[in-house]
């Protein structure tokens, strides 16, 4: 039996890329899964309901679930449905991003708004609205944040929507340290994702780095899942960096050029 | 001339083919006016793949913006789109200006989150004909004026083998609104 069998999990943007590998990873762990994506009749909405059909094959409980969680009413609609469905919820994975890619003396208040209204408070909705389902039992909120919370990278003014976020885990942590709910972030290196298409239209190049600068979803997952976990009951409002190094080095002499 | 080396007709197939792969669909789904969202459900990372692999083709820059925010970038917020996120009036002209009445139809009041909607392979292969024209006549390189193409290769020096030096996709859409600006265009806030 999993580590998280019996339990009800949410990951936010779990259509593809991270969040996907993710959710499977919870699932191969024993939990039920809620698969969210933000678009319907699009790719991610097809994608996400292969994945449920997939995983309910597998014999797990799985549903997709499409919210736009940037919007208030749409968090609210998800979590009545996750309530009518599961009644319950043990964990949530706050995955989905959603971004303009400029330099921030380019951002018009339209992308400002975009920001804080996809990385920030669609966040702050999900943890407020997930509360009370995870009402006297113990829970496990991760954040997925990036290094761009503390490092530069070039048009990505996401970066400081992923610290005001690591900052906002501690804050949380310490607000449900009574309630054996364990709120976490995981602060992943560069990834082999489909967000590796825009980062190379920014970043000339990066898709000639060594395969070492990058970090396998998996391991990513891996350490999101043990957050998941009783056995991470005690780890509290920490920010994990799970980047294969990356930024242990100021200086790449192998990628540099 | 440059432009001519690689035909619209060329263009079009490569972007028929990079839209297909990147979707994963067959290139006989992709018709010159599918809508990439309506149509062929393409989402947001979409456009930015089939954008990578036209710039590999063509070694061109897609632009990284779309036209009414390079608008707002040059004649100030607000001037294309309203408070509540929709076209302005000005934005209307502006784009018909650009676009022509063979382009994609927008009007006042339309939400700007429909008009990625209106991005068919008809536009793709407008801009990156647009990044080619701006191919020099002569090579800076070498300064002979020897463009070629070879099967499947972008446009290259017949002299010295440089690439064409051409301008980026955001580069071509800033001048074509300076060049709107100094024809006594203008771009303002309804009152």
């Amino acid at each position: 039996m999993g580590p998280c069998h019996g339990r009800v999990a949410l990951v936010t943007g779990s259509s593809r890329g991270l969040g996907r590998v993710i959710a499977q990873k919870l699932s191969e762990a024993g939990a039920d899964l809620v698969l969210n994506y933000r678009k319907a009749g699009g790719r991610s909405e097809a994608q996400a309901r292969a994945l449920a059909k997939e995983l309910v094959e597998r014999g797990s409980r799985a549903v997709a679930i499409q919210a736009d969680i940037s919007q208030k009413d749409a968090v609210a609609t998800m979590f009545q449905e996750i309530a009518a469905q599961y009644g319950r919820l043990d964990i949530l994975v706050l995955n989905a991003a959603r971004a303009p890619f400029k330099k921030v003396g380019e951002l018009l208040r339209r992308d400002l708004l975009e920001l804080v209204e996809n990385n920030y408070f669609s966040n702050v909705y999900c943890m407020q609205q997930a509360l009370p389902l995870m009402q006297g039992r113990p829970g496990h909120v991760v954040f997925v944040s990036s290094l761009g919370s503390r490092f530069a990278l070039p048009s990505y003014p996401l970066g400081s929507m992923k610290a005001a976020m690591e900052a906002l885990v501690k804050q949380w942590a310490v607000e449900l340290q009574d309630r054996q709910i364990t709120v976490n972030g995981v602060t992943a290196g560069l990834l082999k994702t489909d967000s590796l298409m825009v980062l190379r239209q920014y970043w000339p190049g990066v898709e000639r780095l060594p395969a070492s600068a990058f970090v396998d979803l998996q391991d990513v997952a891996g350490v999101v899942l043990f957050l998941c976990t009783d056995a991470a009951r005690s780890i509290r409002g920490q920010n994990i960096v799970v980047d294969n190094g990356l930024s242990n080095e100021l200086l790449h002499p192998a990628s540099a050029g | 001339m440059a432009e001519s080396l690689i035909s619209p007709d060329q263009i079009y197939r490569e972007v028929q083919k990079a839209i297909a792969d990147a979707l994963q669909i067959s290139e006989q789904k992709v018709e010159p006016d599918s809508s990439l969202i309506r149509d062929l459900a393409a989402e947001s990372l979409d456009f930015i793949d089939i954008n990578f692999r036209l710039e590999q083709r063509f070694n061109v820059e897609m632009p990284r913006k779309y036209f009414l925010e390079h608008v707002e970038e040059l004649f100030g917020e607000g001037t294309a789109i309203d408070e509540s996120g929709r076209l302005t009036e000005a934005a209307v002209t502006i784009w018909n200006a650009r676009l022509g009445s063979a382009g994609p139809r927008v009007h006042a009041g339309m939400p700007l989150d429909d008009v990625p909607a209106l991005v068919t392979p008809r536009t793709l292969v407008m801009i990156v004909g647009e990044i080619l024209a701006t191919c020099p006549a002569t090579c800076p390189s070498c300064g002979k004026a020897a463009w070629a193409v070879a099967d499947g290769s972008p446009i290259t020096c017949g002299g010295c083998g440089a690439h064409a030096p051409l301008l980026a996709g955001d580069d071509v859409i800033r001048r074509w609104l300076e060049d709107f600006r100094a024809r006594g265009g203008s771009v303002s806030r309804a009152s």
